[in-house]
C-alpha cells in the first residue's frame, strides 16, 4: 500500500475573510464572538500538525494555510496515516470538530446567497442587501 | 446578472442568470413548479399524493422514480427514521394542513413502510390511510428540475435558489453564507458553491410551540432536538436536500458509506462538526 499522504486542495472553499470586507470595516459592528485574534495577519504560509488518537493508535496530519491580505487563500491538508484503516478512513469520512459557532455580521461578509432557515432566507437575504447598502455609503 | 424572482412552494424563488430569462423560458420554469406543487403539496386537499389519504394508489411523474429510490435508501440508512409517511407524525404534532398548530396527543410514530406504502417507480400505492410528506427532498428536487430546464433552454451558468437551498451551475463559483441557527443577521461561515448544490435544513425557524418543529423522526414521533442546523454539499439537490434531513437521525459516516456528500452539523450545544474539506469555512 501506497505510503505517500493523500493531499487534497480545498482553494477557494477556505477564502473566508479573516477581518471582513476591509471598505466596510469603519462601519461594521465587531463580530458577534470568536477567538478574540483580529489580525492583521502577515502574509505567507503556515503549517501546523495535529495528532489525534484512533483505536490503531496516534495519527498525524498536517495543515497548511495561505494567508495574503488577512484572507486565507488555500487550505491543504495532508493526513498522514500509519495503518492501513486509518489511510482508508482519513478520506471519504475524516471529520473536524469546532467546539463552538461563531457569528459574524453579514456586513462583514462578501457572500452573494445566504443559507439556513428555508422560511426566512427571502427575509435574511433582504436584509443583506439593506445592510450592504447602508454600509457602502 | 439577472435576477428572476417569485413565491412558490411556501417560499421565495429567485433565478441568477446571465441575460434575463425570455418570457418563455420564465413561464416554463413557473409551469414545472405548479405541476410538482400539484402533485406532492402535503397543504393542498387537490394535490396527487393527498388522493392516497384513505388509502389507494396513484402514478407519479417520471422524476417520482429517483424520489422514492432516495426516500428509500434514506429510511434503510436511518433506520426508519427518515420516512415520506413522518407526514403522519407532523400531524399528530400539529403542522397539519390546515396550519393548526395543534397537537393532537402524545407524539405518534409514523406507520412502517413496509405493509403501508408500496413506492415501485412511479407508482404509488397506499394500503392504509397515510400521509404523505416528501418535504424533506422534494424541494431540491425541483431545484434540480428547475436547473434542468434552464440548461436545455440554453441558460447552462445559472443559480437556483429555492429559499436557501440551491444548485450552481457554470464557471463562476458562489459564495454562500451560512445563516446561524439562533442569531438572525448573523452567519456562521462561508462555502463556495461551483457546479454542486447547497441544501440547508434547520429546527430553529419552523417552530410552532415549545419544543415542536418540522424535524421529526418517523420511529418514534418525537421532534430531534440534538442537531440544529445542518448544510450539505452534494451533486444535485434532491440528494443534497434529503441528506441534510438525514443527518438530524443518523450518523454522518453511515450515510458517507453510500452517498458522496460534504457536511457540516451543528449541535443545540453550540458545536459544529464537519466534512474534512469544508475545513476553514466556518469562523
Amino acid at each position: 500500500m501506497s505510503t505517500s499522504p493523500r493531499r487534497w486542495a480545498v482553494t477557494g472553499l477556505a477564502a473566508v475573510s479573516l477581518l471582513g470586507t476591509a471598505g466596510c470595516a469603519a462601519s461594521s459592528p465587531a463580530p458577534a464572538g470568536g477567538s478574540g485574534i483580529t489580525g492583521p495577519y502577515a502574509d505567507g504560509t503556515y503549517t501546523q500538525s495535529g495528532s489525534y488518537q484512533t483505536p490503531g493508535g496516534e495519527e498525524t496530519i498536517n495543515v497548511t494555510l495561505t494567508v495574503e491580505s488577512d484572507v486565507v487563500t488555500d487550505a491543504v491538508a495532508e493526513p498522514m496515516p500509519s495503518n492501513p484503516t486509518t489511510e482508508l478512513y482519513q478520506g471519504k469520512f475524516s471529520s473536524g470538530i469546532k467546539e463552538q459557532i461563531v457569528g459574524r455580521n453579514l456586513d462583514e461578509l462578501d457572500v452573494t446567497k445566504v443559507s439556513g432557515s428555508s422560511l426566512t432566507s427571502s427575509g435574511f437575504r433582504s436584509a443583506v442587501d439593506q445592510i450592504k447598502a447602508e454600509a457602502v455609503q | 446578472m439577472d435576477a428572476t424572482e417569485f413565491e412558490a412552494i411556501g417560499t421565495h424563488w429567485r433565478i441568477d442568470t446571465p441575460l434575463p430569462l425570455t418570457p418563455h423560458a420564465g413561464a416554463a420554469v413557473l409551469a414545472i413548479v405548479e405541476e410538482y406543487d400539484a402533485v406532492y403539496s402535503r397543504f393542498r386537499a387537490d394535490s396527487r399524493i393527498a388522493q392516497l389519504a384513505p388509502g389507494g394508489s396513484i402514478t407519479l411523474p417520471a422524476h417520482g422514480d429517483a424520489l422514492g429510490r432516495l426516500y428509500r435508501t434514506l429510511y434503510r440508512l436511518t433506520d426508519g427514521a427518515m420516512s415520506p409517511l413522518a407526514g403522519t407524525s407532523l400531524e399528530q404534532l400539529g403542522y397539519d394542513a390546515g396550519y393548526s398548530f395543534v397537537p393532537r396527543g402524545a407524539p405518534a410514530a409514523a406507520p412502517d413502510w413496509d405493509g403501508n406504502l408500496d413506492w415501485n417507480g412511479v407508482r404509488l400505492t397506499a394500503h392504509a390511510s397515510v400521509t404523505l410528506d416528501v418535504g424533506a427532498a422534494g424541494k431540491g428536487q425541483l431545484v434540480d428540475l428547475v436547473s434542468d430546464l434552464l440548461c436545455a433552454a440554453g441558460y447552462p451558468d445559472h443559480v437556483v435558489d429555492a429559499g436557501g437551498d440551491m444548485v450552481h451551475r457554470g464557471a463562476t463559483p458562489a459564495q454562500v453564507a451560512l445563516e446561524h441557527p439562533y442569531a438572525a443577521g448573523s452567519a456562521i461561515g462561508v462555502v463556495e458553491l461551483g457546479g454542486r448544490a447547497l441544501c440547508a435544513s434547520s429546527s430553529n425557524r419552523r417552530r410552532w410551540a415549545d419544543g415542536l418543529h418540522h424535524v421529526v423522526n418517523a420511529a418514534t414521533g418525537h421532534c430531534v432536538d440534538t442537531v440544529v442546523a445542518t448544510w450539505v454539499l452534494a451533486a444535485d439537490a434532491m440528494t443534497a436536500d434529503g441528506l441534510a434531513t438525514a443527518l438530524f437521525l443518523a450518523e454522518p459516516d453511515t450515510l458517507l458509506a453510500e452517498f458522496s456528500f460534504d457536511y457540516i452539523q451543528v449541535f443545540s450545544d453550540g458545536h459544529a462538526r464537519f466534512s474534512s474539506p469544508l475545513d476553514g469555512a466556518l469562523f
